[in-house]
């Protein structure tokens, strides 16, 4: 059976922490365009962390919520990409090809998560800070769209690697950047076509919710609510 | 039309000449341009956008007139000591001088390119080969030896007859011939599994 990668975020461990942005920006060479450009709405970011703060002072709570590509089953940026540079793996990965991409940016426009980025300017990088550059990942150039891979560069390293030595991938053996390094393991990478992983048994919790699920896009991303303690209206509840 | 004549034109125009290399000198790469103070995919000239959009890449020179097919003759395998790590990992890896000096500190060591790599040694430097196959950037492949040697594929399929060469020459590979060999192996062919 083939693999069906996807991720959970528990809402109740993330603390807003970023780490999984910088590491995320580290592994896959997501490029910065300066103040000026970010300001014009030209930053790329392939994982943000969105911010909402509940109730008035003192009384408030903030909610942390990390959000990517959603690599949804029914896409949105599929059928309307006129080259295929956006299509599904079988792995139910959505795949970006940037030789594919032309740059119409029709998927950015259809993604509901807006976690499509386009690179209006070939990146730039400083010498000697180009050395820092992952290898195992492509620099995109001016013109072509980019987006969270699930870093999909992993995934076939450790595949190959399975392969190597004549055994199935084991649970946990995939670690995108991101979910490596969430300090408080918010972040759960998966196979949910396993049924013993931990992603799988997580996204069978009660308090798992899908982004905007009522679009019908089928996200392999699960968002575990807040509950217990943490949620305002429980607390005012217990009252 | 005038694509094609603003092509001609170029590759005769744009031909990377020899570099000119006095006795004793290192050869270097062909550009003598300045190296930029950044790094970016962006072509630095008109000129190179229209080298890359037709596929002409300057030819390696390398700084000593290494002869594979000497090698190959006295039975020294790709992966033994040069490449080793075509069957390790992504990338193949181009041998150190101390790897060459292993055996030519003691053998042939009146040739003249072995000796021009005792001066290498005596200098403290390492030999600067030049890098022969590899992928242009804009080709967005991750590839992988590994994988390729375990499935028994010979080196000779994608990079030639080397044995019978002195430097390596280049191949121009093109994905129709990857995909022939992974349909006929039966391995992915889905794009990802080379581009990301």
């Amino acid at each position: 059976m083939p693999h069906r990668w996807g991720m959970v975020v528990d809402l109740d461990r993330c603390t807003g922490c970023e780490a999984c942005v910088v590491a995320c920006r580290a592994e896959n060479n997501v490029p910065t365009v300066g103040e000026a450009e970010a300001a014009r709405g030209r930053a790329i970011h392939w994982i943000r962390v969105e911010r909402y703060v509940d109730g008035e002072f003192p009384d408030v709570r903030v909610k942390f919520l990390p959000v990517f590509c959603q690599h949804c089953d029914a896409a949105p940026c599929e059928p309307v990409c006129p080259t295929y540079a956006s299509y599904h793996t079988a792995d139910g990965l959505n795949a970006q090809v940037y030789n594919r991409c032309i740059g119409t940016r029709y998927c950015a426009n259809a993604c509901p998560y807006t976690v499509r980025f386009f690179n209006f300017f070939n990146p730039v990088w400083e010498k000697p800070l180009h050395l820092q550059l992952n290898p195992d990942v492509s620099v995109r150039e001016v013109g072509v769209m980019e987006k969270c891979t699930f870093c999909v560069q992993r995934i076939k390293a450790a595949e190959i690697a399975a392969k190597a030595e004549d055994r199935p991938l084991r649970d946990g053996e995939v670690v995108p950047a991101c979910a490596q390094a969430c300090p408080s393991r918010a972040l759960v990478f998966g196979d949910l076509n396993d049924p013993d992983s931990e992603a799988s048994r997580l996204a069978g919790s009660h308090r798992a919710t899908h982004l905007l699920g009522e679009l019908g896009t089928q996200p392999k991303v699960f968002y575990l609510q807040r509950e217990g303690g943490h949620d305002r209206q429980d607390r005012e509840g217990d009252q | 039309m005038l694509l094609l004549a603003v092509a001609a034109g170029w590759r005769m125009w744009g031909t990377v000449l020899p570099p000119t290399v006095s006795e004793g000198e290192t050869p270097r790469q062909p550009s003598a341009r300045p190296t930029p103070s950044v790094f970016t995919p962006a072509h630095r000239t008109l000129g190179d956008a229209v080298e890359a959009f037709f596929g002409i890449r300057p030819e390696a020179v390398q700084p000593i007139a290494f002869s594979h097919r000497v090698h190959v003759e006295n039975d020294l395998g790709c992966t033994d000591y040069c490449h080793p790590h075509a069957t390790e990992g992504p990338q193949a890896g181009l041998p150190s001088l101390r790897t060459c000096m292993l055996c030519h500190a003691t053998i042939a060591t009146e040739h003249p390119e072995i000796q021009k790599m005792t001066a290498y040694e005596e200098r403290g430097e390492d030999v600067t080969w030049q890098r022969v196959f590899g992928f242009v950037r804009s080709a967005h492949v991750r590839f992988n030896h590994a994988p390729h040697v375990r499935a028994d594929v010979a080196c000779a399929t994608c990079h030639g007859d080397v044995g019978s060469q002195t430097v390596a020459q280049r191949l121009d590979l093109t994905m129709g011939q990857c995909i022939d060999c992974h349909e006929a192996q039966q391995a992915a062919i889905e794009c990802v599994t080379c581009h990301f």
